[in-house]
């Protein structure tokens, strides 16, 4: 199972990554440390508050967020 | 002479206008802050284990990515360095991380050699380990440029816009129509009469010009003001990359002025 995961590169079979990115993909802004606070907020409130309140303005770093698929759980196991 | 007026100073972003300059002047002023502060980041890693579900290299790539924050008084360029560019203390870092599952490992895990370069964000996640996966690497920083690895850029989003003049004649008939059009919100409508308020948020869509029918709307382009905003990645303080930016800049022209100079 390991090997087979580590041969599509840390991505599941569809190609998602497993883990949420560094960076913004198109402007580069550090978002990595957010990602926990978001996945915590959203259970309560909508993601574009959260995303307002967390100061995440730009589209680029909003659609890192809301396209996220934390897979990494079910990959492991 | 150029001036420089900081509008809007935050801990991670700042905004400033630029006057009495020309676009080429405001160009590479930009281009100063993007591609020329020297900035630390992960360049060289040494994995000895790596038995997580990530690839070494995907490893490589986020460590790569985190922020590290920089003291560029502490560090020499490894080019211009004492050792000629083999790597000693003064021109790297090596960041140490030894952790094992099952755990989530962040940013913050690494063990810096030096307490003052170590990752801007403690809480990134970099990867989640399983029982019995291990991790054991050592990462060597540099300082680097920007035009070298997006990696070495202090800045996020940096950008300016012009300025301009916008001027309302004595004809104008305060049908607001202007007012209504801008989506900026340029205008304000106090006491019935229009005027500008927000200049600095005008994005020169010319909505304002093409709906007024009396004319009365001017929009001057060629004010020499520009409005720059930037955001750094928490590798140091938006004062310390302008500043830095005017300063190489600076030691550029001083450069050019001398072979003028000798030419004469």
């Amino acid at each position: 199972m390991v090997v087979e995961e580590r041969e599509r590169g840390g991505r599941n079979p569809t190609g998602e990554l497993t883990v949420f990115p560094v960076r913004c993909f198109t402007c580069g802004k550090v978002i990595g440390h957010y990602w926990e606070k978001y996945r915590d907020m959203i259970r309560e409130d909508s993601p574009e508050k959260v995303l307002d309140s967390l100061g995440i303005e730009r589209y680029c770093c909003r659609r890192m967020f809301l396209t996220h698929k934390e897979i990494m759980e079910e990959i492991i196991d | 002479m150029a001036e420089i007026q900081i509008v809007d100073l935050k801990e991670d972003s700042c905004r400033f206008l630029l006057s009495d300059a020309s676009e080429s002047l405001a160009n590479s002023i930009r281009r100063a802050m993007i591609s020329r502060v020297p900035t630390m980041a992960v360049d060289f890693i040494d994995i000895y284990m790596n038995t997580s579900s990530m690839y070494d290299e995907v490893l490589a790539h986020r460590i790569g990515q985190i922020p590290l924050k920089t003291d560029l008084e502490k560090y020499n360029l490894r080019e211009e360095c004492v050792c000629k560019g083999e790597g000693c203390p003064s021109c790297q870092v090596s960041l140490r991380l030894n952790v094992e599952g099952p755990r989530i490992v962040y940013s913050g895990d690494f063990i810096s050699d030096d307490p003052d370069v170590v990752p801007a964000y403690d809480n990134i996640p970099i990867v989640k380990l399983k029982e019995g996966q291990q991790l054991m690497l050592e990462a060597t920083a540099r300082l680097g440029f920007g035009k070298e690895h997006s990696k070495f850029q202090p800045v996020v989003a940096c950008g300016y816009r012009i300025v301009p003049e916008i001027t309302i004649a004595e004809n104008c008939t305060s049908c607001m129509e202007c007012v209504r059009s801008c989506p900026r919100n340029v205008f304000s409508s106090d006491d019935g009469k229009v005027s500008v308020k927000n200049i600095l948020e005008c994005s020169l869509c010319m909505e304002c010009v093409k709906v007024c029918e009396e004319d009365a709307v001017k929009i001057n382009e060629d004010t020499g003001k520009f409005v720059f905003y930037f955001e750094v990645d928490g590798s140091m303080s938006p004062e310390t990359v302008l500043r830095e930016a005017l300063n190489f800049l600076k030691s550029r022209f001083t450069e050019l002025a001398e072979m003028v100079e000798d030419l004469s």
